[in-house]
């Protein structure tokens, strides 16, 4: 691993322990009625502040938090089309499974990737720990599988084009 | 398989099948069989009249028309010779009859020939223009409509031969996809020496092709290949041709296979971290527990 890549992720590790402090909460404005406050923002006074750390310019998680919900954006390095590609068909492919994934959004906040919504009922049926822990192993591998994937095609171009000049 | 094949496999082994049987004295059933190939081809093989001794095998190409003014008539007849027939069946450019009755010793050769039929369609352009290079003229330009909306230019210089395929991506991300591929195919180039020379141009025709009318696009792309007469002397000819005429195929062949392979990956990937997000759900406490024997166990 970089030696950028670690201290990123002991940050955002850190901020998702800290922030990750939910408890139930009965919507305001509709009775009897429960809402992820950090969707519907009615109001100010149950929001906390928004947190972005960034490793560089395109590589940022943006970690929005609440009283009874956190949100949990991601964006992931693109350093090329081919990258972007992968990394766009990736993400959709997981977001069209999003009801299995329990916390993933099925659509991420704009300018960012993908996102993650955890609320009170997640952290009181999971282990959060374990839930933070998926947020970074999640982080961590997503960079290998899309450079990894990317490298396939290029060896797979490869063999492709030597294979049929070779004939000639 | 990382080449495709240049004959069509059914055609091949359906002939086969029929010489073989013929030849063990064995009865002949009724054939009726369509089959798709590549470039919107279709073969079509049956009895001719219902007579089950003879059978025919036909082709519909879309484009035959523009290969005829290229020879392919001719070119046909002299590879086919006594199976070529003069009228083509209805809705189909070539057509060939085999008689069952008197099937040649060695049949293999002639069941290979007939599934070649496509590519020696193809081969009437290539064999014209290359002839005319070699005598050192300067032909005009081919231009054959291979698909619906994608061409392919041939045309003969003093010392080569260049071959340009105009070739659409459907897909948005089969445009980067190809960019990559055809990349490889230009280094490719130096480590061996006696490839042609491969060229590729995004959206824009190249500067051969300035006065035609040649497709522009986001999603177009066109693929130059210059032969010279070490591609296209006698000997290496069938070679280049089977290689040429596939390209297209081969080119978007791959492509699809590693958006395959991606989709593989992805789904693994997938799964994986589904299994890493289920590890934070607490184990069920209560769930009872039993030792090897089959009682159960209850911690007191």
């Amino acid at each position: 691993m970089s030696t950028t890549l670690r201290p990123y992720l002991n940050a955002v590790r850190a901020t998702l322990n800290a922030s990750m402090c939910l408890e139930n909460f009965n919507s305001q404005v509709v009775e009897r009625h429960v809402k992820p406050e950090v969707e519907v923002k009615t109001s100010k006074e149950l929001l906390l502040t928004p947190l972005v750390i960034a490793r560089n310019e395109k590589e940022k998680v943006l970690i929005e938090s609440s009283i009874n919900s956190i949100r949990v954006s991601i964006a992931v390095k693109q350093a090329d089309e081919i990258e972007q590609i992968l990394c766009q068909k990736f993400m959709r492919f997981m977001m069209m499974r999003a009801e299995n994934f329990v916390v993933l959004r099925r659509k991420p906040v704009e300018g960012y990737d993908i996102s993650f919504l955890i609320t009170n009922i997640h952290t009181e049926q999971m282990l959060k720990h374990k839930l933070v822990d998926f947020v970074i192993h999640f982080m961590e591998e997503i960079d290998k599988e899309i450079s990894e994937m990317k490298l396939s095609v290029n060896a797979r171009a490869r063999i492709v084009a030597e294979e049929f000049l070779k004939k000639f | 398989m990382i080449l495709l094949e240049t004959e069509n496999r059914v055609i091949y082994d359906t002939l086969n099948y029929k010489f073989e049987v013929a030849q063990s004295g064995g009865k002949q059933d009724s054939i009726e069989v369509t089959v798709a190939d590549f470039d919107g081809a279709v073969y079509h093989l049956s009895n001719p009249d219902g007579d089950k001794t003879k059978i025919r095998v036909s082709i519909g190409l879309k484009f035959y028309k523009d290969l005829q003014d290229h020879g392919a008539d001719e070119l046909l007849r002299r590879e086919y010779g006594a199976y070529y027939q003069a009228t083509a069946e209805d809705g189909f450019s070539v057509t060939l009859v085999y008689d069952l009755t008197s099937v040649a010793k060695d049949y293999k050769p002639i069941a290979k020939k007939a599934s070649l039929l496509k590519r020696n369609c193809f081969a009437s352009v290539f064999e014209k223009y290359f002839e005319a290079q070699a005598k050192g003229e300067v032909g005009k330009r081919a231009v054959i409509h291979y698909r619906d909306d994608e061409t392919m230019y041939v045309e003969s210089k003093k010392d080569r031969v260049t071959v340009i395929f105009s070739t659409v991506f459907k897909d948005e991300s089969d445009v980067t996809f190809g960019k990559v591929f055809m990349q490889e195919f230009k280094e490719s180039r130096r480590r061996s020496q006696t490839a042609p020379q491969v060229l590729y141009n995004h959206k824009e025709p190249p500067m051969e092709l300035s006065g035609l009318d040649a497709a522009v696009g986001d999603n177009i792309g066109y693929v130059t290949f210059v032969l010279f007469p070490r591609h296209t002397g006698p000997n290496v000819r069938d070679n280049t041709i089977d290689l040429i005429h596939t390209f297209r195929n081969y080119l978007h062949y791959h492509i699809k296979c590693s958006k395959a392979y991606m989709h593989q990956r992805m789904r693994a990937k997938t799964s994986d971290f589904l299994k890493v997000l289920n590890r934070a759900r607490p184990e069920d406490k209560n769930k009872e527990k039993k030792t090897m024997s089959g009682k159960s166990f209850q911690a007191r």
